[in-house]
């Protein structure tokens, strides 16, 4: 981004209650980095649930970019939208200049060798272990040898702190061994992107401390552009290094985490304190 | 209140259109990506058509000897003695258990023990995101998963067809020893009537019947939502949606067989 720009769409909400934007000033602070991901004027509905409201939003290149924003706001649907899982209604997805819903099939399998995904609860397939599961994409994807793999998935796997626990199964981990597993799954492609969704959901803070410092290390050695999707602000603290604040479908400021956590927006002010006073309720 | 009765009206109707639309396409799919290489779902398909046949062999045994024994068995054989003529009852098994019981007993059996468990497979695979992740790895689930099920459902049905055929014919030998008959004349209008177009047609509507199974409870499975008791409401509309398509295409592929075959309508 070379300039700041406001970025929210211009487009009123479907049913007229413009006022529910007032927060929303769409402010792109700019990135020292060229864009990695854009979404431009997305919309998205499920039935009658208008998800994703004329997002405008940009995730830089070598950088941890962090998508925070209250429940139920659409931020998994971003992650979705980004590996090509769900297409929008309007608008366009461009990741490294390609836009996602334009491709064909072929072309999107191909797009998805550069992602890494770990999911919620790591989405380990049940039917393989642990150790299969890591080696899983080497195995579709490459022409490598049993060794070359064998090589991979172990040191990929001391890296998250599960060596020798190959053979068991994923009904035997805990969550913070599934995510550590879905994580190293997602990493052994070595991924120009890597998308984490809110990789610390049902983590004690203890865990979850030493599973952000564990995306820093891996993202300090390997680079690329890291996304994570969260709704907790130590987790956003600690690794954030750009922040886009998401809520009601739209941006309502985005920029570098530092220029961010000193925002004056009052919704930004209220849900990177933690705040209960401030334009976000429970309803 | 006239527009929102309209809504109300309208939006169950076009989600049931939606639905019907998406299996329409996900046939269509699944039959396009069995057919185009690669195969990758050899070792899959084997290992569905082994736990459907481990499943319901039993159950179904134990269904069609049940029902046939009962419903042809004892009930038309009252009714054929009232009239002297309990030697026709094999010809009436040809009616019975050949072209209706032994099918639609084997549809229901697949689509409550196989069908269900495909269902509740697939669902809890979609809840842990694992299809997700599935074809972020580059996995069609589709080639992987909902083809295997699909032919070895269509094999096994087609197969269970002619076991059931056999165990209801069991059904009605016990009826005849029952009623204190010689088996004679049971087995002598039992072949009068039998034709090979009853056997193949079974044998077809059953397969078909194992398509269709099969793609209702992948496409049941593979849209469910809302954690495990989004996966219990699958099943459940899973198996009514099979049991209502299975007894809609058997209407339909009756009424076609009769008509471009009306031999079989005639009773020796």
């Amino acid at each position: 981004m070379a300039e700041e720009q406001p970025g929210g769409s211009p487009r009123a909400d479907g049913d007229g209650r413009g006022d529910e934007f007032e927060f929303h000033t769409g402010t792109i602070r700019p990135s020292r980095e060229p864009d990695a991901i854009e979404f431009i004027e997305v919309h998205k509905s499920f039935g009658r649930n208008h998800v994703l409201r004329g997002l405008n939003m940009a995730l830089p290149e070598n950088s941890i970019s962090m998508i925070i924003g209250p429940s139920g706001t659409g931020k998994s649907v971003c992650i979705k939208h980004i590996v090509g899982l769900l297409y929008p209604d309007e608008g366009d997805v461009i990741v490294h200049g390609k836009s996602i819903p334009s491709l064909s099939d072929a072309e999107l399998f191909e797009a998805r060798k550069k992602f890494g995904v770990l999911f919620q609860d790591g989405a380990l397939f049940g039917s393989l272990t642990l150790w299969d599961n890591i080696a899983f994409p080497l195995r579709q994807h490459t022409e490598k040898s049993e060794e070359e793999i064998a090589e991979i998935v172990n040191r990929r796997m001391r890296e998250v702190g599960l060596g020798g626990e190959g053979a068991k199964m994923p009904n035997e981990l805990s969550g913070g061994m599934r995510k550590r597993a879905g994580f190293a799954r997602s990493l052994v492609l070595d991924p120009e992107i890597v998308l984490f969704d809110e990789p610390d959901s049902g983590l004690d803070p203890v865990r979850t401390a030493l599973l952000c410092e564990l995306i820093k290390e891996v993202h300090a050695e390997n680079g690329g552009c890291y996304v994570v999707i969260t709704h907790d602000i130590l987790s956003a603290r600690r690794v954030g290094q750009h922040i886009s604040v998401l809520w009601k479908g739209r941006i309502v400021e985005s920029g570098p985490a530092d220029e961010l956590f000193e925002s004056e927006n009052p919704f930004v002010r209220q849900f990177l304190s933690g705040a209960s006073a401030g334009p976000l309720g429970m309803e | 209140m006239v527009r929102t009765a309209a809504e109300r009206a309208f939006i169950p109707a076009r989600h049931v259109l939606e639905e019907f639309g998406d299996m329409m396409i996900l046939t269509a799919r699944t039959i396009w990506s069995a057919l185009r290489p690669p195969y990758p779902y050899g070792g899959e398909l084997v290992s569905q058509f082994l736990f459907a046949l481990r499943l319901c062999w039993f159950p179904l045994l134990v269904s069609t000897v049940c029902l046939c024994y009962a419903a042809p068995g004892l009930q038309a054989a009252n009714f054929l003695t009232l009239f002297g003529a309990l030697d026709r009852l094999g010809g009436f098994f040809v009616l019975g258990a050949i072209r209706e019981i032994g099918p639609n007993v084997t549809a229901i059996v697949l689509a409550g023990v196989a069908g269900t468990a495909i269902t509740a497979d697939l669902g809890a695979r979609k809840i842990r995101e694992e299809l997700d992740a599935l074809q972020v790895l580059g996995v069609d689930p589709v080639k992987n998963l909902v083809v295997p099920r699909f032919l070895a459902l269509m094999v096994v049905t087609g197969l269970f067809d002619i076991y059931a055929l056999l165990f209801g014919i069991f059904g009605g030998i016990l009826a005849e020893l029952v009623n204190g008959q010689p088996l004679g004349p049971f087995w002598a209008t039992l072949f009068a009537n039998a034709s090979t177009t009853d056997l193949w047609g079974s044998v077809l509507k059953t397969t078909i019947y194992g398509a269709i199974i099969a793609i209702v409870c992948c496409y049941k499975g593979m849209s469910a939502s809302g954690g495990a008791e989004g996966v219990g409401r699958a099943v459940n509309e899973a198996v009514v949606l099979a049991f209502t398509a299975i007894f809609a295409f058997d209407y339909v592929f009756t009424q076609t067989l009769l008509a471009t075959h009306p031999a079989i309508l005639v009773i020796k």
